[in-house]
């Protein structure tokens, strides 16, 4: 087991290294880069020398991978993600910044689905085929149906057009302000948990009804032997082993933020610092924001992997 | 964007109960009537799309101005957009753009899933190992920057859309069909195949895939819904197909958000259609999930 | 039950006050808060620095950096003067006051400007960056040669000052080569600027924290893509007279600019007055908002930014014939797009001088009868001249279009349709914003080419767009001539011989249709009752609300009592 942890963590690295030097090549090859981006904003024409003059206060006339190779250098020695080269902030401190904002709606919006979801499909699993069964598994897929963005205007518009109340537009942080902060991060929170929830309702049946039908378990309800509780415990214990591998699916979101509720709920996070990023090409915060989320998902998913090991015995790990 | 994914657990060889496609849609009507409800409302936009050349009343992109923003009338039974063109046409063409781009996707992000997933969990060790990394690092990108990556190089469109979509839910899938492979590959016959010196094609074809046949078949479907809800997502985002293309994500986020107040059928239309076929396609997966599993069938 | 109290105590005071204006007798107060969504509400500052040479600095910066020159406010509208201050980097010559410079004159022999800089101005103490001070001439210098050295200059921009001297403490005077009519927009009141002092730049002026300026305000708080936040400078040295008396500045205590991405959400926080005004929004949205939230205050503004579709003349192809691009401007019915796809909140012609430019701008009426029928729907018309340019049956050709304007996404299929009838087929290719202008500034785009560019002030609109090789010159018009009379026109001291020449020159490439000429559309602003000594006016110098803002004051009681 510790030798495969070990292996697991080593082989992250080049992992991430690669996959960094993709983006990093990638993004500076969609047309359009920053200079023109920089340049024409400005209300005269921008000849060559403009072009080239800016490339070196920005540092991009060098080769691509000096380029590449003074950037690794940064985060190694100076554990520095670099500049913005727009703003010329510091990138760690605008990631670290926004990271635990988005850290916090993926948790709430997992808590949601869990505590969603789970009920549910247990309920569908215990009454398989009955009218509540299609009535609450309904639910859950009409939540999963209806597009995020679109329920999320719907919240955002009509209470303000009916009731003269609207979901708050400026984001107060937790510490400033903890149960406003949850209150602002609850209703988007529900809108992104709101589609996961289905997932996991239907995992949750799935597996409760694999327990439920097996033979010595039928046996022993029909024997006495065991209660209606004992067996539903014992299911849901299993149910929970894919569920885990679930959390492990969502930790992109989790950490990489959702793009469209910070967008309608002004939610300063990971995903719209990702979007504006890219659209106006500043490489070192798309770097360095993959970089995090790179490392973050990858160490989630290792340990999703080592639990689901644990609890299921047939797998094993060669 | 939220990856589907669940472990779906098979224990052993067996053939479908029953023969013949049309004994299995008797049994989906008898026992699943939640789910033969979904199979009809799929079947119904399936058809709608196919002929909607033929169904709609006016073209997709028939602008007159003069008819714009009318709510829905004699004449126009879904009303008009702000460009006077015929809701009702634009979601049958609509329902076209989701046929093609659902069913495009969802398959080829089934057949990715299929062979990384067959393989990778066939092989196991260090194949596995390198394969699993490289699931792990494209899982770690944000969704956001391959896709503003291919859309800025290659212009937004339909293509582009597909494969992006079909490559990320594909790979996201493998884990699923991993899953299921792992178990199968344990079972006493699969042994029994190796040990007779069957060459591995052989006991990939013939013994692992007809049994993970069932979470391939549920997640087929399953990625056709995912995929119209992410095909509006990116809409949203301006990354979808543009318009004039009729998709109803495009619809929903565009004008349908513009007008909301002024001409709610706008928004109206085509969130029910994407509603209403996202949700017939999960309660059909779901029958189709347990019919194919026979521990799911319960005590009936 | 709120929004009913509210609307019968606006709707009472609203036929008793009959205006937003302070000199109906009502005394300015001081204190409470703004939060204001500005036009540029979905983008957040891009940059703190003025030696970034960003265009968007002066919106975020102005109200602690301050210029030479500014808007004088007595001028505006609701004060019965002329101009609404809405061009986004034009003052008329007598709209401009002194600033940070008290008076100004030009002397012959050398050619030079004398400045005398503004006595009593204060930099407030900034921690670790500096000590309260006395604004001098020195800052100018400083900022001046600051930004002349600056790696991210625009080259050429400041070629027209010969020398810099600081005589005293309080006098600046910058020895010119020649006239250049954009002197005081170059450097005075336009785009570049913005005065800082020395010990802000050693500190590091692109961080926020750092920034430090005259202003009536200071920028206390800045998160990106989120808010920015400035609170009162109490050593503030300007006045304002309301009523006959005169006030200190600023009113408000504190200023909050929101940045808002999404329209639904900052629409919604205007209705709900989360926002106490919101100078940007669209047509489809007034409806809704008149109806739910009554009280609101209205502006409509023109936008500063002409829409139309560029026709490449630097390639071979249909577009190199006049008669093909007449064609096609006779073949789009643009007083339908108007009507039909504005809702009526468009102007016809607006392009490329803009209404507002008072003296410049010359009415359609005005024109010659060769531009007039530009203007005129007539698609029997265009298929005969094009049959005339040997294109009976039309042609076919791609257009790119930016797939972030979602105006333009509803708009070119419309226009597309008109052009069909006639025979023209456009292929749409739409295109992320980055790509599309990059297509232009390396002149990849195909022939045709779907776009906004900005009015900016009289002389850029026509020398960006229609200048040899300028970057905003997406048709790729080149006519030496033309040319010639643009630079004649910046060597000109006279400005009504400017105007002149420029109003021929606008005539002239209008007639030669390098574009097909669309319509612009207008936008509306609207700000909560207790928004007092606020018409609707947007800018006081390039990009830059700062002077307006400081002279806005709050009305807490009526705040209060329509339960807000």
């Amino acid at each position: 087991m510790q030798a495969y942890i070990i292996r697991r963590l080593l082989a992250m690295i080049p992992t991430l290294l690669f996959a960094s030097l993709i983006v990093f090549i990638t993004v500076r090859l969609i047309p359009g880069d920053i200079i023109d981006l920089m340049l024409s904003s400005n209300d005269i024409g921008a000849d060559k020398k403009s072009r080239a003059q800016l490339e070196a206060a920005l540092g991009l006339d060098q080769p691509m991978f000096s380029q590449y190779f003074r950037w690794l250098g940064a985060i190694l020695f100076e554990g520095s993600l670099g500049k913005s080269l727009w703003q010329n902030t510091s990138v760690m401190e605008e990631v670290l910044h926004r990271l635990p904002i988005t850290f916090e709606l993926g948790l709430m919006a997992l808590v949601v689905a869990l505590l969603v979801g789970i009920p549910i499909g247990v309920y569908s699993a215990v009454r398989q085929d009955t009218v509540g069964d299609y009535v609450t598994r309904s639910f859950a897929i009409l939540a999963l149906a209806l597009p995020g963005f679109w329920v999320g205007t719907l919240v955002m518009v009509f209470p303000s057009i009916w009731w003269g109340w609207s979901p708050e537009v400026k984001y107060i942080s937790f510490t400033q302000d903890p149960l406003r902060n949850l209150a602002q991060m609850a209703i988007p929170a529900l809108i992104l948990g709101k589609a996961f929830s289905a997932v996991v309702m239907r995992l949750t049946r799935t597996m409760m009804l694999e327990v439920m039908r097996q033979d010595y378990i039928r046996t022993a309800l029909a024997k006495g032997l065991a209660t209606r509780t004992t067996i539903l415990r014992h299911a849901l214990r299993n149910a929970l082993i894919p569920v885990v591998t679930l959390v492990g699916l969502q930790a992109p979101v989790l950490v990489g933020g959702a793009v469209i509720m910070e967008q309608i709920f002004v939610i300063p996070g990971m995903g719209l610092l990702l979007l504006e990023a890219v659209s106006t090409r500043d490489y070192p915060i798309i770097t360095g924001v993959f970089l995090i989320v790179g490392v973050a998902v990858v160490v989630i998913n290792l340990l999703v992997d080592l639990s689901y090991g644990l609890l299921d015995p047939k797998v094993r790990y060669r | 964007m939220v990856a589907v994914a669940e472990v779906v657990r098979v224990p052993r060889r067996r053939r479908l109960p029953g023969s013949g496609t049309l004994v299995f849609i008797g049994r989906l009507f008898r026992d699943k009537p939640l789910g033969a409800f979904g199979f009809v409302i799929c079947v119904l936009f399936l058809f709608a799309g196919i002929f909607a050349d033929v169904l709609a009343p006016y073209g997709y992109n028939q602008i007159n101005p003069i008819n714009r923003l009318k709510p829905p009338s004699e004449k126009f039974w879904l009303g008009t957009d702000n460009l006077g063109r015929d809701m009702l046409s634009r979601c049958l063409y609509g329902a076209q753009l989701s046929v093609i781009i659902g069913l495009s996707a969802a398959a080829l992000a089934t057949v990715v899933s299929v062979l990384i997933g067959i393989v990778s969990g066939y092989l196991g060790g260090k194949f596995d190992m390198i394969m699993q990394r490289f699931v792990d690092a494209w899982m770690s990108f944000p969704d956001l920057i391959i896709l503003i990556v291919v859309v800025s190089v290659v212009g937004p469109g339909m293509g582009p859309v597909i494969v992006l979509l079909g490559l990320l839910y594909g790979i996201g899938g493998s884990r699923i069909i991993r899953g299921a492979v792992l178990s199968v590959r344990e079972n006493a016959y699969v042994h029994a195949a190796q040990s007779t010196g069957a060459s591995m094609p052989r006991i990939l074809w013939r013994h692992i895939l007809p049994n993970v046949m069932a979470p391939v078949i549920v997640l087929f479907t399953t990625r056709v819904g995912a995929v119209i809800l992410a095909e509006s997502g990116l809409a949203f985002l301006g990354l979808g197909v543009p318009p004039p293309a009729p998709t109803w994500g495009g619809m929903l986020s565009g004008s349908g958000r513009s007008y909301m107040y002024m001409a709610p059928w706008l928004a109206l239309a085509p969130g029910l259609c994407i509603t209403i076929v996202v949700y017939a396609i999960n309660v059909f997966g779901d029958a189709l999930r347990d019919l194919l599993d026979p521990r799911m069938r319960g005590s009936r | 039950m709120r929004t009913l109290r509210g609307a019968l105590l606006a709707g009472a005071m609203m036929m008793a006050a009959g205006g937003v204006s302070a000199e109906n007798g009502e005394k300015p107060q001081y204190g409470g808060q703004l939060e204001i969504g500005t036009v540029y509400v979905t983008i957040s500052a891009l940059s703190w620095d003025p030696a970034d040479f960003n265009w968007k600095l002066n919106h975020d910066t102005g109200l602690f950096y301050e210029q030479l020159f500014a808007g004088d406010m007595s001028k505006s509208k609701k004060a019965g003067g002329p101009y609404n201050y809405i061009p986004d980097a034009w003052l008329p010559i007598d709209s401009i006051r002194g600033e940070l410079i008290e008076s100004w004159e030009w002397k012959q022999d050398p050619l030079r400007v004398e400045m005398k800089v503004r006595k009593g101005v204060m930099y407030p103490e900034k921690p670790g960056v500096m000590k309260k001070r006395e604004f001098t001439s020195d800052d100018i210098l400083f900022t001046f040669n600051r930004l002349k050295n600056s790696p991210k200059k625009l080259l050429g921009y400041f070629d027209h000052v010969d020398k810099v001297e600081t005589p005293d403490s309080h006098t600046i005077v910058f020895y010119m080569k020649h006239y250049f009519a954009e002197w005081d927009y170059q450097f005075g009141w336009g785009y570049y600027s913005a005065i800082h002092p020395k010990e802000v730049a050693d500190a590091g002026a692109s961080n926020w924290k750092n920034v430090n300026g005259t202003g009536p305000y200071m920028l206390q708080d800045f998160v990106a893509g989120n808010s920015n936040v400035y609170v009162k400078n109490p050593d503030y040295w300007d006045k304002e007279k309301i009523g006959g008396q005169e006030y200190k500045l600023p009113f408000v205590d504190k200023i909050t600019y929101r940045t808002i991405k999404d329209e639904a959400t900052y629409i919604t926080a205007l209705r709900t007055g989360k926002l106490d005004m919101l100078e940007t929004i669209r047509w489809q949205n007034v409806d809704s908002l008149k109806k739910s939230a009554p009280q609101l205050q209205w502006n409509r503004w023109l936008n500063q930014s002409g829409t139309f579709m560029a026709m490449r003349v630097d390639v071979d192809g249909p577009f190199k014939d006049i008669r093909v691009r007449r064609a096609l401007n006779y073949a789009v019915n643009k007083q339908e797009i108007v009507q039909a796809y504005y809702n009526g909140n468009a102007e016809l012609f607006s392009y490329p001088q803009h209404p507002d430019y008072v003296g410049y701008f010359e009415p359609l009426d005005k024109q010659p009868a060769s531009v007039q029928e530009l203007f005129k729907y007539d698609p029997a018309k265009a298929k005969k001249l094009l049959a005339e340019a040997g294109f009976p049956k039309g042609f076919t050709t791609k257009v790119q279009v930016c797939s972030c304007n979602p105006d333009h996404m509803d708009l070119l299929p419309l226009v597309a349709g008109y052009l069909e009838q006639v025979g023209v087929k456009l292929e749409i290719q739409p295109m992320e914003y980055g790509a599309f202008l990059s297509a232009m500034t390396t002149r990849n785009m195909t022939p045709a080419y779907f776009m906004n560019n900005g009015h900016t002030n009289p002389i850029t609109t026509i020398r960006k767009s229609f200048g040899t090789k300028q970057t905003w010159n997406p048709s790729g018009w080149s006519d030496p001539e033309y040319d010639k009379k643009i630079e004649v026109i910046y060597r000109e001291p006279d400005e009504s011989k400017r105007q002149a020449m420029l109003r021929e020159l606008t005539t002239e490439i209008l007639d030669k249709a390098p574009y097909i000429w669309l319509p612009t559309p207008y936008y509306y602003a609207a700000w909560w009752p207790w928004v007092k000594n606020y018409a609707g006016e947007m800018r006081a110098g390039a990009v830059r609300p700062g002077p307006i803002y400081a002279r806005i004051w709050v009305d807490q009681e009526l705040k209060k009592k329509m339960g807000y």
